[in-house]
């Protein structure tokens, strides 16, 4: 009962005042317009206001899973190759913890060749010859850091904050705030390939302290995304429908009797969404109507990207349906008989060789995509990892973890094109200068972008207002157009 | 429910809306807010705030100062003037003289009632006997009471039948089981570490069902909290009071860290918030990083708390006391050992000799300070070192000294290469793959062991820091044990035992003592709002100065009092409350009471409430007949969709009798919650669930509509209710509502039903005939005689029974 009084509350005061007033007071005043808004009255998924007009309407987080080394990707530093072979020099290793007793491996270079494209000049090595293509589409964060030795903990504060679980993932912010934009479907996505969830799993997409509400929904591989979502071997589509009818009228008949309990018609409305979903959901990431040429630009027609690449293209359709967040996470592949991620602690040739070929053309193919169909300046691509990988070797053939300063990027709408944001030192090891992003920093820009305000994005929990970027983040005011 | 960026001050509610904040006043007519102070904040935020309501009044709502400004007295307030509420002794109020002298069954209904007449209210009338016994095996249990059961309460004549029925709850182990689950979720009870690896721990299951046994025996209060704060210290030789700081032992966990200093920080991190949490009400956790800014608790108080649980050691191989399960499991284990003899002699053969550089190179791989106590000389080891050296030999594990083999036999480019050890790392790696293959024959659950959380066997304990931040590696000033210097002025008496520091012992009998203002409050307001869907203090984990106050304070303190007065007996608090007037209300909806209340915070009238995801799963186990009624043992695994994708963390069980367990015996896999229940919001086993959110979504109507294990449990339920019911449609409709929701259907929902029957034959008639003659129906089971049964018209009675098992009426309490 008592939610409902205080829902009403806020409409007759909405009207009441006529929202002139308020609404004249209030910098981005369209939160209140949607507390008083008739949907939220129902549905915690609700479409709500921005703190500040939106520059961009769906995230896709591309979260390489395992770390890659992006110092064989874009971060070009003709000294590692010089020196490699040779002992680290100290000053580089300067206020760090290593994790290797009696000194770290020899410098390491990997077999590259370096090339700058585009008119940005922005240098990729061989590994991704078709995102190289969109170099001046991409915004470089070269400096980037974070905390931990270990993926646990540091994928769990790049998508959530926190060293430990049980805060709400980016994601889950990102739909607490906003709501979602097609009732139809979920506002926050998680996508991801291979045989099984990602290690960690849910908690890596939880909503943490928000309302299980918020959290991301799984569109598992195959034809039917979600759980639940076909109806029981032996029931057909009239007979649920029919089913569906009667238990409207069943609900009717007894809410009656409880006429000021919005919640008990809420669930009247979920059965009715399920039902939407049952069709929503398979046709958003059914690809049979896309066309030849799209399924090639994606790589769909080559085994090697056709994974990746299939989940490229159900992004783009996430983001052509109106979902908010969308967390796509590479799976493993079979390296030399191994099934391994990005984490290549040897024999990073081979390794990267095939993690490199199997997102290159599909992140490629979904840039363009969204390019041609105006979709871009409405959307916002992270592309992103745990952390990166030493300058310095391990097994003679692999990188160690670095959390001290690796390369993320950033692409679409109120992105800074073709620009680059901070440095790392001659050997690609450690962030120099001032300009660094934390995994708090990225936060607050992505909020930034999707209108929110990351200080006042917040929650109250345990009595604390608690926000998504927890007692940190910045708006990186140099990656924005 | 609503779910906006709100939070609450007092009892006015407060919206962030851009830079302003709306303020509603307790009775809804009237906001407006003017906002003092609002900084663009590094550090969390709060506000300064003053509300002008448009009566006239004024309240001032909260301060709030940034950190430089709390320092100060949160640092140095002790005298008791300043105390907040909750921070004071625990009153005995004095029984409020009503008029309806009538309606007071016990002194709970006086203070309720006081503020109903206060208010000009009257109470509701009772509630129907079946509506009431519906309600209490809810709230008592945890799912529906049987039609047997409906019906023995509602006919009994007896004067004193209320009582009989509550006392029938309170002794069946099915009360254990329900109390124990909302335990659990303050606990944040687990049967894995989480974090990626999410192991498995085989033992945890002893420490949820020292929880069942403990409300079960009415165990008091105080000494559970003590058991499981201190057991090992306290209880020296009582194997329950070591598997309760099963408590303490769930903290989520990542083995594979390389950083144990850091490792031990969040570990103690994580014991130290969830019992501040759980059982003191307060948010300690917020002075981790900077001293408290709404409670006064500095940084300092904060690690001074930690202290207490410096010296404290995850324990997994105390032997358990062998009974059936542990023989089981032995039985188990013993024949993989006996199939795997050879290859793991093989294996022992190849790695034993090479130990020695495995477990080095092991060693060297952890960051540079766990490494300075891995390497120190044992004899120079002090209490930190023992603490690393101890976890190290607990993560360390075969597969380590497996990849040692590997990275020196595998490639000649790796530096740690050894040209002898390249053909012993392929046979050691065929050897693994062929170990594998024998998983199967592991034991599939259960253990043979106690984890506890204990220590080392030494008094002395690492010392504690203020940390700068909360960041452990920036260390500021000693601190020694103590308690908040603004809650009491007590110094903690730590006596050291021959096995350990004594510190928890100090502590626990400091929570569990009656002269704690916060323990016995905290307590009695979570069975509180377990019963009427909110505490009388809403914020049920925050008795501080940004929680709510009471809404009823003179109750609570009665609550308290009486509580630590009855020898903290759980079940004498639950049966006052279960026999009182106020629980007796009906729910129905009352034009007056909301118009006059329409929060119902007076409780004129009984709130109805959604059930949890436990009580959901129970319930449909129970109407289809199918609930296996088995108390404790190792979690189970029921099915899962195929399309989960959990793949080894989700190993079906068995044994079908599993799947139908009840709710609070499902694996909780941290990284993979069971999805039926997850659903409904069941609680997150990451840190401390305070209380159950209410969603209602369409991916919960999706579950209950289309998963194969509902449906066949309504497939059952139909078979059930023809079974008892017979061949008559109208008995079978009476026969079903009456199962569900202890009641009749009406006249109209009598006819909605029938008609729905009639034309949904038609509808699998079209679908058979459209079906080219394979016969494709739902028919119910479980039936002994199905010669007289149409199967057109039991499928349309299967679909009938399913969509009323999805009505709201059966996933609420009313």
């Amino acid at each position: 009962m008592s939610n409902n009084s205080r829902r009403d509350f806020l409409v007759k005061a909405g009207y009441g005042l006529g929202g002139i007033t308020l609404s004249g007071l209030m910098p981005g005043g369209g939160i209140f317009a949607t507390v008083a808004n008739a949907a939220s009255l129902v549905d915690p998924l609700a479409a709500k206001g921005t703190h500040f007009p939106a520059k961009v309407k769906s995230v896709i987080w591309l979260h390489m899973d395992g770390a890659p080394s992006t110092i064989d990707l874009y971060d070009y530093k003709p000294d590692l190759i010089k020196l490699a072979g040779q002992d680290i020099p100290a000053s580089f290793l300067k206020g760090i913890k290593t994790s290797t007793q009696g000194g770290v491996g020899k410098l390491y270079a990997s077999n590259r060749t370096w090339k700058q494209h585009g008119e940005s000049g922005a240098w990729f090595s061989d590994l991704l010859p078709n995102l190289a293509k969109q170099a001046d589409k991409l915004a470089f964060v070269k400096s980037s850091v974070t905390i931990g030795a270990t993926h646990d903990i540091s994928i769990l504060k790049l998508n959530t904050g926190d060293l430990n679980p049980g805060r709400p993932s980016l994601g889950a912010w990102v739909q607490y705030a906003l709501g979602s934009a097609n009732p139809d479907l979920p506002a926050y996505v998680v996508l991801y390939a291979g045989k099984k969830e990602p290690t960690g799993g849910s908690v890596n997409w939880s909503s943490g302290f928000l309302p299980a509400v918020y959290q991301g929904t799984a569109f598992r591989p195959g034809s039917s995304p979600i759980l639940h979502l076909e109806r029981p071997e032996l029931i057909a589509a009239a007979q649920q429908r029919d089913n569906l009818d009667l238990l409207k009228r069943l609900n009717e008949q007894r809410g009656a009797l409880y006429p000021e309990d919005t919640e008990l018609r809420a669930r009247l409305n979920a059965y009715e969404l399920a039902y939407r979903m049952e069709s929503s959901a398979p046709e958003a990431v059914d690809l049979s109507k896309e066309s030849d040429a799209t399924k090639e630009l994606y790589g769909l027609n080559d085994e090697i990207t056709k994974d990746y690449g299939t989940n490229m293209l159900r992004a783009r359709r996430l983001v052509e349906r109106g979902v908010r967040f969308i967390q796509v996470v590479t799976g493993p592949l079979d390296i030399s008989g191994d099934s391994r991620n990005w984490d290549a602690h040897q024999d990073l040739e081979k390794n990267h060789g095939a993690h490199a070929k199997a997102v290159d053309k599909p992140i490629a193919g979904l840039l363009a995509d969204l390019e041609s169909r105006g979709l871009l300046d409405s959307t916002l691509i992270v592309w992103t990892s745990e952390f990166g990988r030493t300058s310095y070797g391990q097994s003679g053939t692999g990188r160690d973890h670095n959390p001290w300063g690796y390369t993320q990027w950033l692409a679409g709408g109120g992105i800074k094109a073709g620009s680059t944001f901070g440095q790392t030192d001659e050997v690609g090891l450690q962030a120099v200068g001032d300009q660094t992003m934390d995994t708090y920093d990225l936060h607050a820009t992505v909020l930034q972008l999707m209108g929110l305000d990351h200080l006042k994005t917040t929650f109250l929990h345990n009595g604390r207002s608690e926000r998504p970027t927890v007692v940190y983040g910045q708006v990186i005011k140099e990656l924005l157009a | 429910m609503f779910l906006s960026r709100g939070f609450c001050l007092g009892t006015i509610n407060a919206e962030v809306v851009g830079d302003l904040i709306l303020v509603v006043s307790n009775n809804f007519e009237m906001l407006i807010i003017r906002l003092l102070r609002d900084r663009p904040m590094k550090h969390n935020f709060r506000y300064l705030i003053l509300a002008v309501l448009l009566s006239g009044a004024t309240a001032t709502l909260a301060a709030e100062a940034d950190a430089e400004k709390t320092a100060k007295p949160a640092a140095s307030k002790t005298s008791s003037a300043n105390k907040d509420w909750s921070w004071q002794p625990v009153a005995t109020p004095q029984v409020p003289s009503v008029q309806q002298k009538k309606w007071v069954r016990s002194p709970i209904d006086a203070f309720v009632l006081a503020k109903l007449e206060e208010s000009s209210v009257k109470p509701s009338a009772e509630a129907s006997r079946a509506a009431f016994i519906r309600r209490a095996t809810l709230d008592a249990w945890g799912l529906i009471p049987s039609t047997e059961e409906v019906n023995a309460f509602v006919n009994d004549k007896s004067p004193d039948a209320y009582e009989k029925l509550v006392d029938r709850l309170l002794s069946s182990p099915r009360y254990g089981e329900r109390q124990a689950r909302k335990w659990l979720d303050l606990a944040r009870y687990a049967d894995s570490t989480g974090f990626q690896g999410d192991q498995t721990r085989p033992s945890m299951w002893r420490y949820r069902d020292y929880v069942i046994n403990s409300f079960n025996e009415d165990k008091p209060y105080d000494r559970f909290v003590k058991e499981q704060l201190a057991g090992d210290e306290l209880y020296p030789g009582d194997t329950n009071a070591l598997v309760a700081t099963g408590f303490m032992a769930g903290f989520p966990d990542n083995k594979n860290s390389r950083d144990l200093i850091q490792r031990k920080y969040q570990i103690t991190t994580d014991i130290t918030d969830t019992v501040g949490t759980a059982i003191l009400g307060t948010t300690f956790e917020c002075a981790r990083c900077h001293n408290h800014k709404a409670d006064k608790i500095s940084q300092k108080d904060y690690f001074a708390l930690q202290a207490f649980f410096s010296n404290v050691s995850a324990v997994d191989n105390i032997p358990a006391p062998r009974g059936s399960i542990e023989a089981r499991y032995e039985q188990d284990k013993a024949k993989w050992e006996e199939a795997t003899k050879e290859i793991r002699a093989k294996r022992a053969a190849i790695i034993e000799p090479l130990r020695a550089a495995a477990e080095q190179y092991h060693k060297e791989r952890y960051l540079s300070d766990s490494r300075d106590s891995i390497f120190k000389p044992k004899n120079e080891w002090n209490a930190t070192d023992r603490w690393v050296h101890h976890r190290l030999a607990n993560v360390t594990t075969d597969e380590d000294l497996g990849a040692y083999l590997r990275v020196s036999g595998e490639s000649k480019e790796n530096p740690e290469y050894v040209a002898e050890n390249e053909s012993k790392w392929l046979e050691y790696k065929k050897l693994t793959d062929d170990l594998k293959k024998f998983d199967k024959l592991k034991p599939a659950k259960g253990s043979n062991t106690i984890s506890a959380m204990t220590e080392l066997g030494y008094a002395d304990a690492p010392s504690s820091f203020v940390f700068f931040g909360g960041n452990h590696e920036r260390p500021l000033d000693e601190v020694q044990p103590a308690f908040p210097a603004a809650l009491t002025s007590e110094k903690p008496q730590i006596i050291p035992t021959s096995i350990s520091s004594g510190r928890r012992t100090a502590l626990a009998n400091w929570i569990a003592s009656p002269q704690n203002p916060l323990t016995a409050r905290v307590f009695v307001n979570r069975v509180w709002d377990q019963y009427f869907g909110t505490g009388i203090v809403r914020t049920v984990s925050d008795f501080g100065r940004a929680g709510d106050k009471p809404s009823n304070p003179e109750l609570l303190e009665y609550l308290a009092s009486n509580f630590v007065k009855q020898g903290w007996s759980v079940k004498k608090l639950h049966k006052e409350i279960l026999l009182s007037s106020v629980y007796r209300q009906s729910s129905d909806y009352r034009e007056d009471a909301y118009k006059a209340d329409p929060e119902n915070k007076l409780l004129a009238v009984f709130p109805r409430k959604r059930l949890d995801a436990e009580q959901i799963r129970d319930s449909l186990l129970v109407a289809s007949g199918k609930l296996e009624d088995k108390v404790g043992g190792p979690s189970v695994m029921p099915p899962v969709p195929s399309n989960l994708n959990a793949g080894a963390l989700w190993q079906v069980s068995g044994d079908k009798q599993d799947y139908n367990r009840r709710s609070l015996y499902v694996f909780t896999r941290r990284s993979v919650p069971y999805p039926l229940l997850a659903t409904f919001d069941m609680a997150s086993a990451q840190q401390v669930h305070s209380k159950r959110d209410v969603t209602t979504t369409p991916l919960q109507a999706l579950a209950l509509v289309n998963s194969d294990i509902v449906f066949e449990w309504s497939q059952s339920l139909a078979g059930k209710v023809i079974s008892e019911a017979g061949g008559n449609e109208t008995a079978q409709i009476e026969k079903l509502y009456q199962i569900l929701f202890a009641r009749s259907p009406d006249k109209a929902e009598k006819a909605t039903l029938t008609a729905f029957l009639a034309n949904h034959e038609k509808i699998i008639k079209a679908k058979l005939k459209d079906a080219d003659g394979r016969l494709a129906l739902a028919v119910p089971v479980g039936l002994k005689d199905t010669q007289q049964l149409d199967p057109v018209r039991a499928s349309a009675f299967v679909d009938l029974v399913h969509t009323v098992a999805n009505s709201n009426e059966f996933s609420y309490r009313f």
